[in-house]
Formats: C-alpha cells, structure tokens, sequence
C-alpha cells in the first residue's frame, strides 16, 4: 500500500506538473482538492486520465471521481480494490 | 441607427441552406446521426454537413487548397451575400469567426509528419484562422475590411455584434459577418477527454442530460445601414437592435454555477435594446446540454426574468454544438423565428433540472406572435454573448 | 484621439519592466533567446504550472501595465494572437493522434485562441467585454480597432495587447515553405497596452489611429496616403516609420516608399512573428519619450511616428502614434 502511495505522489507531481511540490509536501491524509493541495476541476479530468493509464481503472465521470479522489490514501484504498 | 439584418446564410447538419434548414426545423428533423467519416470514432454522433469536401468544392467551384472551414463558410456566405455588388460607394466588410480553422487539414498533415509518412505541405497553409476567413471573402469580392475572431462558443455572435458596432459608428455600410467550424479530429478528442460529450443523443436543459453532440456548419448574416439599403435596395428580414458581451471570470472552462457572466450579458443587452424582460418573445437558449451549461444558463435566465420565463429552447439537438459558428446558425434561426412567428422546439426534452425546475417549449409553435427574440451563445473561458432581434 | 497610460512587453531585447530598454537594443542574431521575467512574481504556481509561453507573456505583461496604469478595472480587455496557442495545439494534437485511451484534457483546454483574453480576465476578477482578434499578420491592429470603438462607446480604459509564441515545429515548416531568409528569427513575444480616453501622469504617448487593409490590391503608397489624409496629414508629417516585413526586395520596397523618412525595421529587434506590430507600437512610444533620437540619426524632434505593418502578403497594418507635446 505505502509503495502506491509514494508512486501515486510522484505521478500526480509529473501529471499535474506541480513543479514546486516534492513527495514530502503531499502528506497521505492532506485533502487534495480546494485547501490542502489546492487542485481543481481540470485536474480531476486529469486524474482520471492518471488512473486509466497507470492503474487500468475506469473512472466514468468527474462526479465519480469526487470520493476517490479526496485524498492520497482514498485513491490508495481505491486502487488496491479495483486494479486490474 | 438602425442595424438591418438584409440576408441570411446557413449550413448546417440538417440543410444546405436556408430552406432546407427551416423545413427541418418545422418537421423536427434531427440531423445528429452516427459519425460516417471519422472512421476511428465508432458510435460517435455527430451534426455532419452532407456534404463531402469533394462535393463542396465541385459545388463552389473554387481553388484548392482549401479547408473544410473556408468551404463551409462559402456556402452560407454566398447565400447571405446573394446578388449583393462591389461599390465604391458602399464601405463594405466581412467579419467571420472559427474555432478551429484550417485543422482539418493541418491535423492530417501533422499526423503524417509523427507517422513518419510523406506529408504534403499545402496541407498545412491552410491552418490559420484569417486565412479562412480571406478564402471567402477573395471569392466574394470583398477586401478592406477583413477580420476574424475567436472565442470559442460565443465567436460569431461576437462577429454579428463586432460588424453591427463598426456600423454604428461610421466605419462600415454593410458587413457579412458570422461564423464557421467543422468537425475535426482535433474537436472531438478534445470534448471527449473533457467527459462532456454525450454517447446518446443530447438533452438540452433535461436532468438527466449528460453532455454535448458535436456539429459542424456556418452562418452568416448581411447587416446594413441605411445609406447602403438605399443604393442597394435590398428588402431587410429583421433589425439587430440589442447586443452584450461579459465575462464570467469564474473558470477555464466552467460556467460560474450562480451564472453571473451570462446575466450579465442578458441584462445588458436588453438595457441597450431598451426592452424590458417581459417584452421578449422567444430565447434561443445556447443549451448545448452539458450539466454546466444548462445550469448556469438556466440560473440566468431565472435572474433576468424571474418567475415570467418566456419560451425558450436550445435547437442543438438538431444540429449539434456548432462551436464558433452556433452563435450564427441560430441568428438566423432567430431570423426565420421573426419573420414567420414561430417558435422552435427544444428536442429530447422530459425531465425539468431539479435545481431550477424549468421547461423549454417542446412544440413547434406557429400560433404566437413573435417580436422579440434573444439568442444566447457562451463560450469556453466564461466569453458569454447575447443578440436581440426584432421584427421589423 | 487616444492615450496610451501603459506598455509593456517581453520580447528578446531587455524590455520587461525596464525604462531604459530601447537604450540597449540588439539587433536579433541566432543565438538571442526570449527574455523572461520571474513569472511566479506576478503568477500564482498554482495557475502557473499549466501555463504555456505564450499565456504567461499575456499574463504578466498585462499586470505590469495594471500597476503601471493604476487601472484596475479596465472596461474591455481585447487581444490579437495570430497562431494562438501553439505550445498546447501542439501538444493536444500530437496526444490525441498517438494515444489509443484517454487523453489529457488540459492542452485542448488551453489551445483555444481565446485562453489568453480568458484567463487575464479570470486573474484580474474582470467581467467586462472580452474579445480575440485572429486576423494573422493584422491580429494587432484590428484589435486595436476595436479598443478605439470600445473608447468611441464611453468605455474610459481598455487592455489591449497581442501575443503569439514560436514553436519549434515552425522552424521545420518555415523550411519546407521556403521560407529562409525568417526560418532562424521566428520569435515569441507579447506587448499589452492600457489605452485610454483621458491623459493623465502615466500617459506615455498618444495613439491618432490604425487601420487594417485585407487583401489589398492598391499600390502601399495609395494606401499610406490614404491612412494619412483620412487623419489630416500628408506623409511629410511624418518623422519616422517603423516597418514589418521580410525579403530585401520588399524591404527596398519600404526604403523607396517613404524615402527621405528615416526607416527602422521593427523585425531587427523583435524577431519574426505575426504580432510584432504590436512591439513596434511599443518601441514607438519609448522613442517618443526619448529626448535625444540615438536609434536613427535625424536632428528634428521625432513627434509623429507610423508602425507600418506589411508582413502579410496582401495585409497592410497602419498605426499612427504621436508625442505627448505634439
């Protein structure tokens, strides 16, 4: 689980080019979305996008994506459950 | 002074013309179908134009190369042009508008290039926006004056309204403006990876719509002062008397969801047309069918007219999101609305949006009198614009 | 008659937020790159990471001329791009031609025209008129055309600029389309303005007018003689002409058509893209301002200077700036 994190940190700098972020600003439990890491709607299409290609996980919607995507552990949890 | 609307122009999926557009209309033929030309977008639907770029040149008789763009731009101009002439007399312009230019061609030359495949260069100087527009304008005659805007969704009625200002204000007798797009790779890929594109056929304003249906097609108006009606003698079908452009400074793409930009636009269109909101006969609402627009849409219409909504309905379930030139096909949709006291409806409508609890006419209407009609075109980076017309 | 209260411009001279700019200008060699200023100065990183050359350019210079100007507010914001955002076409494009899945969506929402205009309007809260003007060679001037009808409609302050931004894919086309003698200048480069109805301490110069001829078939002489008379003045008035084109010969062309008037080619300095009009109206008003005239070796007070604009084929741009006291 803590290697899917840490890949999942590093994939989401790269995807998002977060330029000014490293691994350890982004802690586990942080909201990744409004205050925490402050992203946006535009890049939970990009999340979606992250998860498909990396994790061959189907998200159908942004709406889908709200729950899974609330944190880094959310999207860990969600990932061991649902990778194919 | 008077803006006058003296000719009209339009191509779209469901006609290649005026005519044939309105009687699809009046018979609520759908010209969304299964895509037959992108042939990697299986069960895509799409408002295609009938037309091969094949047919379209043959049919034009003009020079190659040329794209998909210019050639549908030419179509619905020549039509809004009709016998118009060159005269010294009458300063004369030609204002367009397109999202996507010459990519038809620009894309298939690009993606030969990263195939590692012979590209043809002629493909590629077709690909920038004034270009297109010069393409129609050298077959009609018309120079001077030669300008292209690009604002996505809003763009040509941002066109109608940039020609109706420089008339206004001495610059130009008589203007062709509006607006043209066709389908491209480039567009589909583009609102499919948005998610807001529909795999069913789109909902305007319903609860349960999910998204848009792209089309391709053009518009084009011919707006008049009268110093030039009096030389050209040409009839005038209608009078553009009311105009607004605002921003929503809310999202990239997102319309803000207490539709602040779009009222604003509403509102002050009407106040330059001096009308109140109870004086409007019909909205041709942008409805495009994704949850945000419809919403925000909805929400500004409920701010401007409050609990005394007028008939409304969005026509792009006949159509299809024509982009840069939706604001175009449904001036002159907002034209024949005048001229023939008819309403048009909004397809595939059952369900009211929960949050506003509105509902579009759904029939085609011919029994009320229509004198007033707003029509409402909001484009991607919150560039929101609306025109009023009415009946002479 | 207008009133030009900011300028501002990235380019590959020393032009951003430096008085003295036109001071040290450098003739464009192969080696000159663009000179950037700090962007997270002006842009927040969270905006700033997805931003593309040419929307930073947009962004910063319209701040600068912000503070510049002191106009927070201003009444329109209207900008000319001919190619628009090439960095994220390109990219868009080249996803969705190799990726089989889905795509990211960021690049497609970028590439529009009307990103620039969008998002100057999204940083500075403004919910004003907001248009794109995409006319190639003339993309400037027509968007000035439109600020100065948005003044004429008692609007009192209007941002109005142009950006376009150079790929690397240009250089390749520029090749295959013979285009040698600009293939090695194709630059990126933006200039914004506040343009206003009213002079105040931070008016720099004034703007008389611009036009835009399309698909021109009139002799350029006609043309310039034309623009002139239209604003009461005959070429004579004039003391100075910064031009666009490309090519020895039109730019001989140029030489013979305003000759005795000093002549200063604004490509030498801005490199080659369709916008650089809107660099020579900021050069031109920095000249205004300039006491002793060092770039050109005239001994008259330069009062009255013409951006002449014929880098398009059949397109002629005309702007005609004049000095404060003049």
């Amino acid at each position: 689980m803590d290697n899917i994190k840490l890949q999942l940190k590093e994939q989401i700098i790269k995807q998002l080019n977060l330029e000014n972020v490293s691994v350890d600003d982004i802690s586990d439990d942080m909201p990744l979305f409004g205050e925490g890491l402050g992203l946006d709607s535009i890049d939970a299409l990009e999340l979606i996008v992250l998860m498909e290609n990396n994790y061959n996980i189907k998200l159908l919607n942004p709406e889908e994506g709200k729950e899974v995507f609330q944190s880094i552990n959310s999207m860990a949890a969600y990932i061991s459950k649902h990778q194919q | 002074m008077k803006i006058n609307i003296t000719g009209i122009g339009i191509i779209s999926a469901i006609g290649l013309n005026v005519q044939e557009n309105f009687q699809s209309l009046q018979t609520k033929t759908s010209g969304i179908k299964n895509n037959t030309n992108f042939s990697e977008k299986r069960n895509l639907l799409l408002g295609q134009v009938t037309l091969s770029n094949k047919e379209l040149i043959h049919l034009l008789n003009v020079n190659t190369p040329i794209s998909r763009t210019s050639l549908l731009g030419l179509v619905a101009a020549k039509e809004a042009w009709g016998n118009n002439q060159i005269h010294q007399s009458i300063r004369t312009g030609i204002i367009s508008s397109t999202s996507v230019g010459g990519m038809d061609r620009s894309e298939e030359y690009y993606k030969n290039k990263i195939e590692g495949n012979d590209a043809d260069i002629s493909l590629i100087v077709t690909h920038d926006n004034g270009n297109t527009t010069e393409k129609i304008a050298t077959s009609l005659g018309i120079s001077g004056y030669v300008n292209t805007l690009s604002t996505a969704c809003s763009s040509a009625a941002n066109a109608i309204m940039l020609g109706a200002r420089l008339i206004q204000q001495n610059k130009l007798d008589r203007v062709l403006v509006g607006g043209v797009d066709s389908l491209t790779n480039f567009t589909i890929e583009g609102f499919k990876s948005l998610m807001i594109y529909d795999d069913e056929w789109v909902k305007p304003f319903d609860q349960n719509r999910k998204g848009l249906n792209l089309g391709e097609g053009a518009g084009f108006l011919l707006l008049e002062n009268e110093k030039s009606i009096e030389q050209t003698n040409n009839k005038p079908l209608a009078e553009l008397t009311g105009w607004s452009n605002a921003s929503d400074a809310y999202h990239q793409t997102a319309s803000s969801p207490d539709g602040k930009g779009a009222t604003k636009a509403i509102r002050d269109a009407l106040n330059m047309a001096k009308l109140n909101p109870e004086e409007v006969s019909y909205v041709n609402a942008h409805g495009t069918g994704t949850p945000n627009n419809d919403l925000s849409e909805s929400v500004a219409l409920k701010n401007i007219f409050k609990t005394k909504i007028p008939p409304f309905s969005s026509t792009k379930a006949y159509t299809g999101h024509t982009l840069a030139a939706s604001g175009a096909i449904e001036a002159v949709f907002s034209v024949l609305a005048l001229q023939y006291n008819v309403i048009f409806p909004n397809l595939n409508f059952t369900t009211p949006i929960t949050e506003t609890q509105l509902e579009p006419e759904i029939e085609y209407v011919t029994n009320k009198q229509v004198n007033i009609v707003l029509s409402n075109s909001f484009g991607f980076g919150g560039n929101n614009s609306t025109l009023i017309f009415k009946k002479l | 008659m207008y009133f030009i209260n900011a300028c501002s411009t990235i380019s590959h001279q020393h032009s951003f937020q430096n008085e003295e700019w036109i001071m040290h200008l450098k003739s464009l060699n192969n080696n000159s790159t663009l000179v950037s200023p700090e962007y997270k100065n002006f842009i927040d990183g969270g905006s700033l990471r997805r931003m593309s050359e040419i929307l930073r350019m947009g962004l910063a210079c319209s701040k600068d001329c912000i503070t510049q100007s002191g106009i927070n507010n201003p009444d329109a914001i209207i900008v000319g791009t001919g190619l628009g955002c090439l960095t994220d076409t390109e990219k868009f494009l080249k996803n969705a031609i190799t990726i089989k899945g889905l795509i990211p969506p960021t690049s497609f929402i970028q590439s529009t025209h009307n990103t620039i205009a969008g998002q100057i309007s999204l940083t500075l809260k403004n919910y004003n008129y907001n248009m794109t003007h995409t006319q190639n060679s003339v993309s400037f001037e027509h968007a000035l055309i439109d600020a100065m009808l948005s003044l004429n409609e008692s609007k009192s302050n209007v941002l109005v600029g142009a950006a376009d931004e150079k790929i690397d894919f240009m250089e390749e086309l520029a090749r295959e389309l013979h285009f040698s003698e600009i293939e090695n200048k194709l630059t990126s480069g933006a200039s914004f303005f506040i343009l206003s109805n009213s002079q105040n301490s931070t008016t720099k110069a004034k703007l008389v007018d611009s036009c835009a001829i399309g698909l021109n078939a009139a002799p350029n002489e006609e043309v310039v003689a034309n623009f002139l008379k239209n604003n009461h003045l005959l070429l004579s008035d004039v003391d100075l002409v910064l031009f666009s084109t490309y090519g020895t010969q039109k730019t001989e062309e140029v030489n013979k058509l305003f000759h005795p008037i000093p002549i200063l080619s604004i490509e030498d300095y801005s490199g080659y893209h369709f916008t650089t009009a809107a660099f020579g109206m900021h050069l031109a008003t920095e000249i205004l301002n300039q006491k002793d005239n060092f770039l050109i070796s005239n001994t008259t007070p330069i009062k009255k200077i013409l951006v002449y604009n014929n880098l398009g084929n059949k397109s002629i741009g005309l702007t005609l700036l004049q000095s404060i006291e003049a």
